[in-house]
C-alpha cells in the first residue's frame, strides 16, 4: 500500500510539473466564469436608447403607444410610406435611429419591419417588439372581437399543466433542474475521459521507455496499477474541486459587482414589463435568462449536489480507471490499443445517453437498468439527485454507488492480470485472444 | 544461499524454462550464460516473482523465496528505462523508496553513489538531459542503491559504453569483495572467466552445465583455437602440419589473416604457439569456447 501512495504522489507530481496542468487548474475556470460573462454582457450590446419613427400610413395604432414612456425609447408617428433608401439618407431623417413600418397588411400576415442604423441592445429589442406586438394586439381585439382586453389577456394566458408523480405528489419535477444535473454528470464524464486518457497515455509511456520492469522488480502490478488510478484521481480531485471554487466565487463576483443587475427583477423593468407579462407574449429568450440566473443562484441544491458529486465521481472513476489501465497495459506501442478503447468510449457514450435517458423517461426500466448499471451510474444519479428523489430513490442510489466500488473490486482484480501480462509485452500483435489468454493467466 | 529447483515455466505452450535445477552461493558471482531466447531473462524474471514459474520452487535461505526476500534484491533488467521527465536525484530518492529506503536514506544513498561514478553536478538535471553513459550510470546506481545483499543484473553489459562497463566490471568485483552475492547474465564470455565464480549454461530453456567457470572450460573444451596472424597463409599451414586442422582461415586485411584450427592430440595453448611462431607473427591466440558459448 505504501507502494502505491509513493506510484501515486510520483504520478501526481508528473501531472503537476507539467505547465499546461497547472496553466489550466486556473485558466480553465476563469474561461468558464468568463463565458458566462459574456453571455450575460452580450445581451447588454449595442445601442441602449433611441428615437423611432414609426411609418403607420393607415394610422392603425392611432398615434399612440400605450405602455408607461420610458427614458430609454420615444416613438414618434408618420402617416404616410417612407423609403427605406430616403429614411436612410434623408436629413429630416437623421434624428431617428429606427424606422418601424406597420403598414395595412400587419393584421392579417403579422409581420412588421424594423430598419435601424445602429443595432439597439437586447434589451431595447424586446421593449420595442414588446410595445409594438401589444399595440398591434389591442388593435386586432378592438376590430376583430367583441372582448375587453383584459379578457383577451386572461384567455391568451397558456394553460399550466403540472405533471406530479402519484407516489410523490409534491415532488416537483423539473427540466431546468434535471439539466442542471446531466450537466454535472456531463463534467464527471468529461474529467473521467481526459484523465483515464491520461492513465492509458502514462502507461504507454512507461512501456516505451522500459521503466515498467525496474518497477514491477519492486512492486506488485496491482500495487503498480493503484499507483497510476490514485495520482490519477488525486489530480482529477485539484483539478475539480478548484474549478469547483474558482468558478463558485466568479459567479458570486459577477452576482455582487461586475453584473448586479443581470441578477435581479429589476433587470427586466430596463423594458418595464415582469417576467410573467413576457412570458405571455412570448418573449421567451429574456425569461429563459432571468430563470437560468435565479436557477443558478437560488434553486440548485448544491449541499446535496456537491458532495454526491464527489462520491460519484470516485465510484464512476474507479470502474473506468480499470479499463483505462487495461487500454494502456495492452497496447504494443503508444499508437497502439485502439481497437480496446472503443469498448471504454462507447461505455462513455452509454453514459451520456443514460442521463439524457433518465431526464426524459425517469421512471422506464432502461433507466432502472442504468441507476445500476457501474458505468451509468453517477450520471443518472447527478440527475435524480438534481431533482429530487424520495428516500427509497436515495437508498437506490447508495446502492448503486456500492454496487460500483464492489465491481469496481473486481474489475481491478481482472485488469490487474491483464496488466501484469501486457505490461512486459513489447511490440506485440494486439488482439482479443491474446487478452482472453492474459485474463485466464494467473 | 538461492536453491532453484526443478523449475519449469511455460507460456501458451512454450517452454521457456524447462526443469532447471542448481544452487548460487552466497558471496559468489554466478552467471548466468546463453543466446538469445535461451530462458535467462524468464529465469531472472522468475527470480524476482515477476513471473511465477509453472512448476518447481526457489528457497532463499533455505526458505521459500518470498515478495519480502525479493525487495531487498537490486535488480537490474536487461530491458532499461527511467522517468525522463524525473530530475536524477528525485528519480533515485523514488527508486529507493520503492525498495524500502527513507528518504533520507535514499538520499545520502544516491548522493554517495553519484558522488562515485562522479556524477553529483547532474543530481538536479533532468533524465532527459542526460547523455546515454551517465543514463546508464543513474540505472545502475538505481538498482544497487539500498544495498541489497543479492544483485541480479540482466546483461548489464550490453549497451553500456566501454568506459561504463569497465567501471561496471569494478564494481562488481567490489560487491564480491563485500561478500554480496551476484547474479549476471551476459554474453562477454570475457568477463565471466575474469568475475564469475560458478556460472550456469542454459540453452533452450534446459539448464546444459553448471559448475565452477574454469571446469566449465575444461569439461566443455572444443579443441579449436581462434588465431591471427600476420604473414604467409602457406606457411602458416605448413606449420599446422599433421598436429592442427585448419578449419578455415579469413584475410583480414592484406597479410593478416584469422584462422580457426583444431587441435587433433589434445595440443594446449603452449603448442599451439610454439608451432605457429616461428612461421608466422602471431598477433591472438584464443581458446574457443564451448559449444554453448558459442552463440555469443
Amino acid at each position: 500500500m505504501k507502494n502505491s501512495w509513493l506510484l501515486a504522489l510520483r504520478e501526481f507530481k508528473e501531472r503537476w510539473n507539467n505547465r499546461s496542468f497547472r496553466w489550466m487548474l486556473v485558466l480553465g475556470p476563469l474561461l468558464i466564469v468568463g463565458s458566462v460573462y459574456f453571455l450575460l454582457e452580450s445581451g447588454n450590446q449595442g445601442v441602449s436608447t433611441m428615437k423611432v419613427l414609426i411609418a403607420d400610413p393607415a394610422d392603425l395604432m392611432e398615434g399612440k403607444i400605450l405602455s408607461n414612456p420610458s427614458e430609454n425609447v420615444s416613438y414618434y408617428f408618420y402617416d404616410d410610406y417612407i423609403e427605406m433608401e430616403s429614411f436612410k439618407t434623408s436629413p429630416k431623417f437623421q434624428e431617428f435611429g429606427a424606422l418601424i413600418e406597420v403598414n395595412e397588411k400587419v393584421l392579417i400576415n403579422k409581420k412588421a419591419f424594423l430598419f435601424y442604423r445602429s443595432a439597439p441592445s437586447l434589451a431595447l429589442k424586446m421593449k420595442l417588439k414588446f410595445d409594438v406586438e401589444r399595440r398591434i394586439e389591442e388593435v386586432m381585439v378592438a376590430q376583430f372581437t367583441s372582448l375587453s382586453e383584459e379578457d383577451f389577456r386572461r384567455i391568451k394566458q397558456p394553460l399550466n399543466v403540472d405533471f406530479r408523480d402519484v407516489e410523490d405528489p409534491y415532488s416537483q419535477f423539473n427540466q431546468e433542474i434535471s439539466w442542471v444535473g446531466f450537466t454535472l454528470g456531463y463534467i464527471m464524464m468529461f474529467f473521467i475521459a481526459v484523465f483515464g486518457t491520461n492513465i492509458t497515455r502514462s502507461i504507454n509511456r512507461e512501456k516505451s521507455n522500459r521503466i515498467s520492469e525496474v518497477l514491477l522488480a519492486s512492486v506488485r502490478p496491482h500495487h503498480l496499477m493503484m499507483g497510476k488510478i490514485g495520482g490519477n484521481w488525486l489530480a482529477s480531485m485539484l483539478q475539480l474541486v478548484l474549478w469547483m471554487f474558482i468558478v463558485g466565487i466568479g459567479l458570486l463576483v459577477l452576482q455582487q459587482f461586475i453584473i448586479p443587475d443581470y441578477f435581479t427583477p429589476e433587470y427586466l423593468q430596463g423594458v418595464q414589463v415582469s417576467g410573467q407579462q413576457m412570458k405571455e407574449l412570448g418573449f421567451d429568450t429574456a425569461v429563459q435568462q432571468n430563470d437560468q440566473v435565479n436557477l443558478v443562484y437560488h434553486r440548485i441544491n448544491y449541499g446535496l449536489l456537491l458532495p454526491h458529486f464527489l462520491l460519484f465521481f470516485l465510484g464512476t472513476y474507479w470502474v473506468f480507471a480499470s479499463l483505462f489501465t487495461v487500454m494502456g497495459a495492452v497496447s504494443g506501442d503508444a499508437s497502439d490499443g485502439q481497437q480496446f478503447g472503443i469498448p471504454v468510449w462507447l461505455l462513455l457514450a452509454a453514459s451520456i445517453f443514460a442521463g439524457y435517458n433518465a431526464m426524459a423517461f425517469p421512471d422506464s426500466s432502461l433507466t432502472y437498468f442504468f441507476t445500476y448499471f457501474p458505468w451509468t451510474a453517477g450520471m443518472v444519479a447527478m440527475v435524480k439527485l438534481a431533482v429530487g428523489v424520495s428516500t427509497p430513490q436515495y437508498f437506490s442510489l447508495l446502492l448503486a454507488l456500492l454496487l460500483q466500488i464492489v465491481i469496481g473490486i473486481f474489475l481491478v482484480v481482472f485488469a490487474g492480470r491483464i496488466f501484469k501480462n501486457g505490461i512486459l509485452s513489447y511490440d506485440h500483435r494486439n488482439s482479443w485472444k491474446l487478452l482472453m489468454q492474459w485474463i485466464k493467466k494467473e | 544461499m538461492i536453491e532453484v529447483s526443478e523449475l519449469s515455466k511455460v507460456f501458451h505452450h512454450k517452454v521457456a524454462l524447462d526443469d532447471v535445477t542448481f544452487t548460487i552461493p552466497s558471496g559468489s558471482v554466478f552467471g548466468l550464460i546463453g543466446p538469445n531466447g535461451a530462458g535467462k531473462t524468464t529465469l531472472i524474471r522468475t527470480m524476482n516473482q515477476i513471473l511465477k514459474p509453472s512448476k518447481g520452487t526457489i528457497k532463499y535461505r533455505g526458505v521459500s523465496l518470498n515478495a519480502v526476500h525479493v525487495r531487498s534484491f537490486g535488480y537490474l533488467p536487461e530491458e532499461r528505462g527511467l522517468y525522463r521527465e524525473m530530475q536524477v536525484l528525485e528519480h533515485l530518492i523514488f527508486l529507493g523508496q520503492i525498495r524500502g529506503l527513507t528518504k533520507n536514506e535514499a538520499k545520502n544513498a544516491a548522493n554517495l553513489w553519484l558522488e562515485k561514478f562522479g556524477a553529483l553536478p547532474w543530481s538536479n538535471r533532468k533524465i532527459s538531459a542526460l547523455s546515454k553513459g551517465m543514463a546508464q550510470k543513474i540505472q545502475f546506481i538505481g538498482s544497487v542503491l539500498h544495498h541489497p545483499e543479492v544483485i541480479i543484473l540482466d546483461e548489464p553489459l550490453s549497451g553500456f559504453d566501454p568506459i561504463n562497463v569497465d567501471l561496471l566490471l569494478e564494481e562488481i568485483k567490489g560487491f564480491k569483495v563485500q561478500g554480496k552475492t551476484v547474479i549476471f547474465s551476459t554474453h562477454n564470455m570475457n568477463s565471466v572467466d575474469e568475475l564469475c565464480d560458478e556460472a550456469a549454461l542454459i540453452d533452450q530453456g534446459k539448464l546444459v552445465a553448471n559448475d565452477r567457470v574454469s571446469k566449465l572450460r575444461s569439461n566443455h573444451k572444443t579443441g579449436n583455437f581462434k588465431v591471427r596472424f600476420r604473414g604467409s597463409k602457406i606457411a602458416f599451414a605448413h606449420a599446422l602440419w599433421t598436429w592442427f586442422e585448419l578449419i578455415e582461415c579469413l584475410e583480414l586485411s592484406e597479410g593478416i589473416y584469422e584462422a580457426i584450427i583444431k587441435s587433433r592430440g589434445g595440443y594446449q595453448f603452449n603448442e599451439v604457439f610454439s608451432r605457429l611462431s616461428d612461421a608466422v607473427q602471431l598477433e591472438l591466440i584464443e581458446e574457443q569456447l564451448p559449444v554453448c558459448m558459442t552463440f555469443f
